[in-house]
């Protein structure tokens, strides 16, 4: 079974589309991107909503409550709001309201970071390049030849403990071997199979930094990698956010000009 | 005018979403079934989702034109959806920082079947969960009850609460959903090994082999997990729910064994523990045994979380006191309550002497799901107090 991962290679399916539908965003991928508008629009910790980010330490951070200065300090591991009424703690990776502020923090001590939102910013959609049938591809994953794990930063600039996934090959330009990583969920079990990748579009029509794509399970210990649901790291929605830098080896060679296109946000 | 009031009295009332449904939640590793009940309570609805005979209250369903919407507001989280004759049509949508974490949704009228698995799956598997190289041991037991087939999946720290599915031949397919936690086991046994896949939300995967257990320990000691000072009394001071403080060094803890309980009202296994800890309290507090839950909460905001803590009282008849201690995260917790060391596992019980020092620290619950190991645990919690108590005060 090991010598069949190993041999994996991934191979673009070709997905038929009736004559002049080609371009048509599949259903279930409107409908994700028309739930991420929806969440960048009016969730509480959508990256337009972020006002600022600031690491954690004993010194603590500063919050202003509509004039009232509140700190947020680091003790024992755990992070105390004081200022605003008894001091308290506040959850780790859970949206807290203070005020008319959003409290998040996130990140685990030594380098937790306090996030802050309020409301009433821009609510402009992401903008996508046309859909894209031959940028998606199914595969499986070569695992790594040992188990291992390195530091990142995640999609919202939160720095995890990322595990060596394995790596696939996609029939891009020349074809391309692409590391994938783990990224754990802090708030949860849950973990996603990531590659951050440059291409040619990078800084000539998407985000210069690059941009994440997620490995799909599909059954049979197969994934689908669909760069018409290539995203944006939160740093291109808003200088809050710190933005990663890009993974060692993950350059492809060609343009990549299919999903989310860079454009400036107010 | 006559023929209007006729044709009135002929259209259909509008569509009702009470009664009971088969309910599925598309994972991309296929279908994870549960059971959904609706029950009309005069104008509004009542309801529960049901994993087998284990099944969690709505805290809401919404009914507006043909969109039903079911709240747990427990874990921030809905059910939206669209009522078209017999099916539910619609989205599991739960909080996340990184944008939205959905999962399709559908239910049909009607009650899923009972499908018990055969004797070669029941019993008690030891697991290794392997992520990117990396093992990890779980417990698995199967067996068969009056619901259909029914699991456990036991870990270090505790259980994921009752699963429930189908057997076909030598395959399997188990879930848990509880509003909060989405998790599926699917696999088959490939000769004396089952061989699967462990599901965690819409698409994280865990490959895993299990062997029959063999009597030999295949997981960590629950209580060896977490220790403690016990150079000294153990401390603790935090706000009741009616705002007074309540502390280790107060008169109605002098002498007594105290059973300390660290828990959530987010923590479905938490949920699970309170009854338990309810009966030990009847049955024990006329002989000096004082029970106090520390309840670490989402918010910290105690206007936000003393109804939460109110409502879990109230569901479990919970007879002690429980205070608001801090939030939810296990640093946050370790932070309270600084005597401890090594601090893992929503619920942990901390068993005190009567001379308020330390004497045991469990670490997890095993839920009703876990079938004899909860029965042992319960035996266990019996002893220690029955031995504790015991003891004469100083």
């Amino acid at each position: 079974m090991i010598r069949g991962i190993l041999a994996s290679l991934l191979t673009g399916i070709s997905l038929t589309a009736a004559p002049g539908l080609v371009s048509q965003v599949p259903a279930d991928l409107a409908a994700e991107r028309a739930a991420f508008a929806d969440w960048l629009a009016h969730s509480p910790v959508s990256p337009y909503a972020a006002v600022s980010a600031a690491p954690l330490d004993a010194s603590g951070a500063g919050i202003d409550l509509g004039g009232r200065a509140a700190r947020i300090v680091e003790r024992n591991g755990a992070a105390w709001l004081e200022g605003a009424g008894p001091a308290h703690p506040l959850p780790r990776n859970r949206p807290t309201p203070v005020g008319g502020t959003t409290v998040l923090v996130t990140g685990d001590p030594p380098r937790t970071r306090v996030m802050l939102f309020q409301p009433g910013r821009s609510s402009a959609s992401p903008a996508y390049y046309p859909f894209d049938p031959a940028v998606v591809f199914t595969g499986t994953l070569t695992p790594p030849a040992t188990p291992g794990s390195e530091r990142v930063l995640t999609p919202d600039g939160i720095e995890v403990e990322a595990t060596f996934a394995g790596t696939v090959t996609v029939p891009l330009g020349t074809t391309t071997t692409l590391r994938v990583l783990r990224l754990p969920d802090p708030a949860s079990e849950e973990s996603s199979l990531e590659i951050y990748f440059r291409d040619r579009t990078s800084g000539a029509g998407s985000y210069p930094a690059g941009r994440f794509v997620t490995l799909a399970p599909i059954g049979g210990g197969r994934y689908r990698i669909d760069f018409n649901r290539a995203r944006n790291p939160f740093c291109a929605y808003s200088s809050v956010y710190p933005c990663p830098v890009p993974w060692r080896g993950n350059l492809i060679g060609a343009p990549v000009a299919a999903g989310e296109r860079y454009q400036s946000h107010p | 005018m006559i023929v209007a009031a006729l044709l009135l009295s002929l259209a259909p009332p509008p569509a009702s979403p009470a009664g009971s449904w088969r309910a599925v939640l598309d994972l991309a590793g296929g279908e994870l079934r549960f059971a959904l009940t609706v029950r009309p309570t005069g104008r509004a609805f009542r309801g529960s989702i049901c994993n087998g005979r284990s099944c969690t209250l709505l805290s809401g369903i919404r009914v507006a034109g043909d969109t039903v919407v079911l709240e747990m507001q427990d874990y921030a989280a809905t059910i939206t959806s669209v009522l078209h004759g017999d099916s539910l049509t619609g989205v599991y949508h739960n909080v996340g920082n990184r944008g939205p974490r959905t999962i399709p949704f559908r239910a049909s009228r009607g009650r899923w079947r009972i499908e018990p698995a055969s004797a070669e799956l029941l019993g008690s598997w030891d697991a290794t969960f392997v992520t990117d190289g990396r093992a990890s041991p779980r417990v698995l037991l199967f067996s068969n009850d009056s619901s259909g087939f029914i699991g456990g999946v036991i870990t270090n720290t505790g259980d994921y609460g009752r699963f429930w599915g189908r057997a076909e031949a030598d395959s399997f397919r188990l879930a848990h959903f509880d509003g909060s936690f989405v998790y599926m086991l699917t696999g088959r046994l490939d000769g004396d090994t089952l061989r699967g896949v462990f599901h965690a939300g819409r698409s994280t995967q865990t490959p895993f082999t299990a062997v029959r257990s063999t009597g030999r320990p295949h997981l960590a000691s629950p209580t060896g997990m977490t220790s403690a000072d016990t150079s000294a009394p153990f401390r603790f001071a935090f706000p009741g729910l009616d705002g007074r403080t309540v502390a280790n060094t107060d008169p109605r803890f002098r002498g007594k064994v105290v059973l300390i309980d660290v828990f959530g009202t987010w923590c479905p296994t938490c949920h699970e523990a309170a009854p338990m800890l309810a009966d030990l309290y009847r049955r024990y507090h006329g002989r000096g045994l004082e029970i106090v839950g520390l309840a670490y909460e989402v918010t910290g905001d105690t206007a936000v979380d003393a109804p939460l803590v109110r409502r879990f009282q109230m569901t479990h008849r919970v007879p002690y006191p429980l205070l608001l201690a801090g939030t939810s995260d296990v640093a946050s917790a370790a932070a309270t309550l600084p005597q401890l060391r090594g601090f893992t596992a929503f619920p942990t019980s901390i068993f005190l002497g009567r001379d308020g020092r330390v004497r045991l620290v469990y670490a997890g619950f095993l839920g009703a799901a876990t079938g004899p190991q909860h029965d042992r645990q319960v035996a266990e919690f019996r002893a220690t107090l029955e031995r504790l108590l015991a003891e004469p005060a100083r």
